[in-house]
């Protein structure tokens, strides 16, 4: 889903980004719609589950 | 001996010789820097030529040869160092306008050692902008050529590394590989790259644009040449938190002992989903011959793979905090490809930063899982050969995609995997397409196994077609 210029650009104002116009917006675009694609496809991997051999081992009682 | 001969041998020829005498540090710098100026103005694969300090070394080199202090195989051996690799009062610009008068003050860590070990640096190598990139297209210096085809690329982002080791310029060059970059030039130009394992070898001195996953490694002309130099640069740096205190092993210790008893993994996912043709026969050729060779080939799944891409998110986030002192200063000499990718990372959340991160710790598990049941998987280096320099897309599978900014990871999707994992791979020339470009294998290994994988790979490579086989340009028998 596309984040709305006007989002992209409040967010760098209240997180103190780079300063980007409009036109530069728009070249960013691609790579902002990269991410967004890799971001969809986490969503549809549920890691609820998925323990990681280091957190099992804290479950086993170890020190993590 | 002439030149051009001098120019063809491996280091691991070159070695005994220099120490018996009958080759001289001197003569080889000369005839090594002479190829350097015939060559560049095709290739442009320097971005500083260092004649003055090339022969000193070498003259210093010979003295201490006549001394009796022979330092070992790199001893008088004419060597590259990428761009992004400190110099000490050697300007190091990393591909960039922005540090395009970056004079460090110490050498990086690899680079003592090198010097150590008696290398002569005749160089400071091409690169992709900030090493951001698979093509060696550079927008500030100039685009490195193919020593294959000058209107190919060489493959980024060390590409003038990978084009003076093909070209009989450089005996070895130091590269880095942040998603590929070693083994990535080391495919295209038809040379051997090694990314070690990470932790192996200190990246102090080395222009990081990502905290997670870079690494300093040789494109050298042999698998032995490779195990050599890796010799020279490995070991625990204790300035460098991302090395890890383990003993180095003699990387050459298993070569000779063939590929009989080892078993080699084929992954079912991910690497020979998307190929060109030519690239998927060649690497299935390879496979063949090294079942004809012994080892034992067993299927392997990797499902998590698809989710691989993932990873990029964390990198794209990294670039953002490495550069932004730089962009605050000379935005306006960013290439667009470089400032709008980064300037895209400062919108990524850190949620997602952090669930890319449990997945890559997922995908190193799975490995680490399939590493238990085989010693070493088998892959291809690339999915295409080497694309023309004029080209913005690269067809993969039927689909375009683009060679620069976003989408061009495809490009090195095959060797990407591996800087995220940390596990060491290593590409091997397995032939060539119809066109004359070469083609590469990548070999992956358990963590710090690394003789294990030069003993399958030298095994391998004395089989290849590729064995032997230089450039035109090289100018060489």
């Amino acid at each position: 889903m596309p984040i709305e210029k006007e989002t992209l650009k409040a967010m760098i104002r209240d997180y103190h980004g780079f300063e980007i116009s409009d036109e530069e917006l728009d070249l960013v675009a691609p790579a902002l719609n990269g991410y967004l694609a890799e971001v969809e496809k986490l969503r549809e991997l549920d890691l609820s589950d998925v323990m990681s051999g280091r957190l099992l081992h804290a479950d086993e009682g170890g020190e993590n | 001996m002439a030149d051009s001969d001098l120019l063809t041998l491996t280091i691991s020829e070159l070695a005994p010789r220099i120490k018996a005498k009958e080759i001289s540090p001197v003569e080889l710098t000369e005839a090594a820097l002479a190829q350097a100026d015939r060559l560049q103005p095709k290739l442009n694969s320097f971005i500083t030529l260092l004649h003055d300090q090339a022969r000193a070394q070498a003259k210093e080199q010979e003295a201490a040869l006549m001394r009796g202090e022979y330092r070992g195989p790199l001893h008088g051996i004419p060597i590259g160092i990428k761009d992004n690799i400190a110099t000490a009062h050697i300007r190091t610009t990393v591909g960039s306008k922005v540090l395009a008068d970056h004079v460090p003050e110490e050498d990086a860590l690899v680079v003592t050692r090198m010097k150590e070990a008696g290398a002569i640096i005749l160089g400071k190598e091409n690169l992709e902008e900030f090493a951001a990139g698979p093509t060696s297209n550079n927008l500030h210096y100039g685009a490195v050529h193919n020593p294959w085809n000058l209107d190919h690329i060489p493959g980024g982002s060390s590409g003038g590394g990978g084009a003076n080791v093909a070209a009989g310029v450089t005996f070895a060059s130091l590269g880095t590989d942040l998603g590929g970059s070693v083994r990535g030039p080391a495919n295209f130009c038809g040379v051997v790259g090694m990314k070690q394992t990470y932790g192996r070898v200190s990246q102090r001195g080395l222009q990081v644009t990502s905290f997670n996953g870079d690494h300093i490694g040789p494109m050298t002309r042999s698998v032995s040449d490779s195990a050599l130099v890796l010799q020279a640069i490995a070991g625990y740096d204790p300035l460098d938190p991302s090395t890890v205190p383990v003993p180095v092993p003699d990387f050459s210790e298993f070569l000779d002992r063939g590929l009989s008893g080892l078993k080699m993994g084929v992954p079912s996912d991910y690497y020979f989903d998307m190929l060109d043709p030519e690239v998927e026969a060649a690497v299935r050729l390879a496979i063949d011959a090294m079942a004809e060779l012994g080892v034992e080939v067993r299927p392997v799944a990797l499902p998590s793979m698809k989710y691989a891409g993932a990873m990029r998110i964390a990198g794209m986030a990294d670039s953002i905090v490495t550069h932004e002192p730089l962009i605050e200063k000379g935005r306006d000499d960013y290439g667009p490809t470089v400032l709008y990718r980064t300037l895209a990372g400062q919108f990524i959340l850190g949620r997602d930063y952090s669930k890319a991160l449990k997945v890559q710790r997922i995908i190193k598990e799975e490995y680490a899982k399939v590493l238990q049941d085989v010693d070493f998987l088998v892959t291809p280096s690339a999915p295409v050969a080497a694309w023309p320099i004029s080209s913005e897309t690269v067809n993969i599978a039927g689909a375009d995609y683009p060679v620069r900014g976003p989408g061009a990871g495809m490009t090195s999707r095959c060797t990407s995997p591996s800087n995220s994992t940390g596990l060491p791979a290593m590409s091997v020339p397995c032939g060539f397409t119809e066109g004359g470009l070469p083609i590469g294998v990548q070999l992956i290994g358990r963590p710090f196994e690394e003789p294990l994988l030069y003993q399958a790979a030298q095994a391998y490579e004395a089989v290849s077609p590729s064995l032997g086989l230089r450039p035109a340009i090289a100018g060489t028998s």
